[in-house]
């Protein structure tokens, strides 16, 4: 008995069907609006240069009396928190009573060439983070660090501990040696400054791609097999459309920051030996004290979980929560699951932490 | 292994191929001049669909595109596959088909060309047009070597050598450029050699787990009977074969070597391009990048002064109005405090009720930035009362101290209001004041 046991008249009939839901694209297609996304009512309360910190508006007032503020990878747009009505994570936490706040960085161009990491985490995020406290009226405030952005607040809160409450760190890498880090392993023996004084700042197309290569097959050909299924269904096909266009919609990278990321954190992975600098202050995790919770997706193919899970052997406080979501790095925002789970664990963890 | 292609099972495939096309073709009501049954019927349907995707544009086409490559990949390698295992459903003979240099479409090492070099060498308007092209046109006499894998490597090595042959006469500069990014060049296709062996041996690995997947399948129940199931398996075990080698120490060397050398070409290049434009007299970009870096650190300067002005320089001056208010109070004149200012511990431990010397309150002269504040030393003056000798040496005494505490108070304000890098000018005047009141005193 051999293990193909594919009927000639089944696998036309395979065939046929998938030349069908072509058909009926063409029919979806035209009925497709332009996909839209950042569903959740916001303000700008904060800008300089391309950032701009906005405030989001829930249906009624906020409960909690410290906010949250969102820190984004520099490497995507942020609006994958608040993607659509039902996948929003935004959405979620200020549904549970949260005050919302989040960091868009803009997309960085030549002029930003010169940006430093210090210029990010002891100047954009420091003077974010002044910003939302004034406005909130308190002296600290929350937190919550996703992916890059979530290496860039631990940086902040071990330099700035009396402004951080609370740290909320999500799919964030703190170790970068670990040995399913497949992007740790190919830029170990890059020479990052011969790759940045020829590139200048690295260009979107370029992380995207390498991102893609981390599964060639699954994300260059198989996931598009599988939208042949849904060609059919408008709301699928938007769906599909809505996350496309925020996978592909990535800024250039500011060549020095990204110059010292790989550096200090992917070659030198000086966050958990130490040694890390920025801008002339020692960055030790030891000094972050404040409680943390860290949420990491056990699939994640772009942050491996043993590269986030060891974030409490590091830190300096007392308590310490963390939450391993089976997911992905995706996923951990934008599944159904997630929608449910997520945003109410870290409400209730905060609402612990304030009384 | 190596059995022969059941002939009834391919006759009944050419058959339903046949059957197939002519049901597309009626169903897409589009029919195409295809005489016979096309070698690759599955892959050209989608062909024949994607070119009714052509109109419009926007997402909704970049995505269709995609999905129609993805499907004649798909569609190309069902068809391969099936015909590979058109022997009565048995273990196909894929040590075969290796050897026969992946006839299967879409499975073959290409498909692990990394994207990033694609990118790279395709990238445009960062001073090489096409990057491999514009380079090897201008270097025509690498142009046979373009093929780069392609070249055995004994002639790179070859080349290599004759490159690094030393230059000679008025053009030296440039001809030793020259012959440096040719090199560059050959290395970099030296490289892309061993990039290319490494996936093809991930590629290899893929099927070997695919191999061993399939025969974990040969049980009643667990057989594949779906072309998506097979091609889902596929891709699972090809995946696992890339990650094996991407995950490598050997990887890693391959192809940060590789990436590296791609750098250094595109520097060279870039290097040339801004000698031809200064020779138009034309900007550079190493021009532009060094006007913003400057401007860059300016701004963190700026932004540096501005920050300690802002928050640390406003407590330092509401400490300061209160201090100044405690001093009047001191003198006996009851003093206006600023609505906003914060009472410093300091202040409150300040006498009131007594009366400074003007002469010794009025010495310290700060630097010019804090003039704006002398006008406010004059309130303090003492009116014209004749307190008894004792107290009054006692006051006096009592408003120097508070008076030193201001003055340096105020030295600190005028640094701030400087700048952290400008302090000299202002250490000197304190210098020359202390020296001053020295004098003063042995007088």
């Amino acid at each position: 008995m051999g293990p193909i046991k594919i009927e000639p008249a089944k696998a036309f009939e395979e065939v046929l069907t998938t030349q069908r839901k072509l058909a009926a694209a063409l029919k979806t297609l035209r009925e497709v609006d332009d996909v839209d996304f950042g569903v959740t009512d916001k303000e700008a309360v904060y800008r300089e240069d391309k950032l701009v910190v906005y405030r989001f508006k829930g249906e009624r007032p906020p409960t909690a009396k410290v906010p949250i503020l969102i820190v984004y990878a520099l490497v995507n747009r942020p609006y994958m928190v608040d993607l659509q009505d039902d996948r929003s994570l935004v959405k979620n936490l200020l549904a549970q009573g949260e005050d919302v706040y989040l960091i868009d960085w803009g997309y960085p161009d030549r002029a930003d060439r010169w940006l430093t990491l210090d210029d990010y985490i002891n100047g954009y995020i420091a003077r974010s983070v002044d910003a939302v406290a004034d406005r909130a009226g308190v002296d600290k405030i929350n937190l919550l660090g996703i992916c890059q952005g979530g290496a860039f607040s631990l940086c902040f809160a071990a330099m700035h501990p009396d402004k951080v409450k609370n740290l909320i760190t999500m799919v964030t890498p703190v170790d970068f040696h670990t040995p399913e880090n497949m992007l740790s392993n190919w830029t170990r023996q890059l020479d990052v400054d011969l790759f940045v004084d020829t590139l200048g700042n690295v260009p979107a197309d370029l992380m995207n791609l390498c991102y893609l290569m981390l599964k060639p097959v699954r994300l260059n050909q198989q996931k598009y097999i599988g939208l042949i299924d849904i060609l059919d269904d408008k709301v699928e096909m938007e769906n599909f459309l809505r996350m496309e266009k925020w996978i592909f919609d990535s800024p250039d990278q500011a060549g020095e920051a990204f110059r010292q990321f790989i550096k200090d954190f992917y070659q030198g992975n000086k966050l958990v030996k130490g040694g890390l600098e920025i801008g002339g202050h020692e960055v030790h995790l030891g000094n972050v004290t404040m409680p943390v919770l860290n949420v990491f997706a056990e699939q994640d193919h772009l942050v491996p979980p043993s590269a986030s899970r060891v974030l409490g052997e590091h830190v300096g406080t007392e308590d310490y929560t963390q939450i391993a979501f089976p997911g992905g790095h995706i996923g951990i925002y934008v599944s159904g699951r997630a929608q449910r789970e997520v945003p109410s664990a870290i409400h209730a963890w905060l609402a612990q932490r304030s009384r | 292994m190596g059995q022969s292609p059941n002939p009834d099972w391919m006759n009944q495939w050419q058959d339903l191929s046949r059957h197939y096309l002519n049901a597309w073709q009626t169903m897409s009501r589009n029919p195409v001049a295809m005489p016979g049954v096309a070698a690759s019927p599955w892959p050209d349907g989608f062909e024949q669909w994607s070119r009714l995707f052509t109109s419009g544009g926007g997402a909704q086409n970049e995505t269709i595109d995609r999905v129609i490559d993805s499907a004649k990949g798909y569609a190309a390698f069902m068809q391969s596959l099936l015909g590979a295992a058109g022997h009565g459903g048995g273990m196909p003979p894929w040590t075969e088909l290796f050897r026969s240099g992946f006839g299967i479409p879409g499975a073959d090492a290409a498909a692990f060309e990394h994207p990033m070099l694609r990118a790279l060498r395709e990238m445009q308007g960062q001073a090489a047009p096409g990057f491999g092209n514009g380079f090897a046109q201008a270097l025509g006499a690498l142009n046979a070597f373009r093929a780069g894998p392609s070249v055995p490597a004994a002639n790179l090595g070859e080349l290599k050598a004759w490159l690094n042959l030393p230059a000679f006469g008025l053009m030296r500069e440039h001809q030793e450029h020259y012959q440096k990014t040719a090199v560059a060049w050959v290395e970099y296709q030296e490289q892309m050699g061993r990039y290319n062996a490494l996936m093809l041996k991930a590629s290899q690995r893929g099927f070997e787990l695919f191999e061993g997947k399939l025969s974990e399948r040969e049980q009643p129940g667990r057989q594949i009977e779906s072309l998506r199931a097979l091609y889902d398996l596929w891709v699972d075990a090809a995946e696992e074969g890339y990650a094996e080698f991407a995950l490598s120490q050997e990887f890693r060397e391959i192809y940060g070597a590789l990436v590296n050398a791609q750098m250094r070409v595109r520097a060279q290049i870039q290097h040339e391009v801004e000698r031809v434009a200064a020779d138009f007299g034309m900007p550079t970009r190493s021009e532009i990048d060094s006007i913003g870096e400057r401007l860059q650190a300016l701004r963190r300067e700026v932004r540096a002064g501005g920050e300690t002005s802002s928050r640390g320089l406003a407590r330092e001056v509401a400490n300061l109005r209160s201090e100044l208010a405690a001093l009047k109070a001191s003198i006996g004149k009851p003093a206006r405090p600023a609505a906003s200012a914060v009472q410093p511990p300091e202040a409150k431990t300040q006498p009131a009720r007594s009366k400074p010397d003007l002469k010794a309150v009025s010495k310290p002269k700060p630097a010019a930035k804090v003039v704006a504040i002398e006008p406010a030393l004059a309130l303090v003056a003492p009116r014209h009362r004749k307190p008894r000798k004792a107290k009054r040496e006692r006051n006096a005494k009592r408003a120097v101290a508070a008076t030193s505490t201001f003055a340096s108070r105020i030295a600190k304000f005028a640094d701030a209001s400087l700048g952290a890098g400008r302090p000299h000018a202002l250490r000197k005047t304190k210098k020359k004041q202390a020296k001053a009141d020295k004098a003063k005193k042995k007088r």
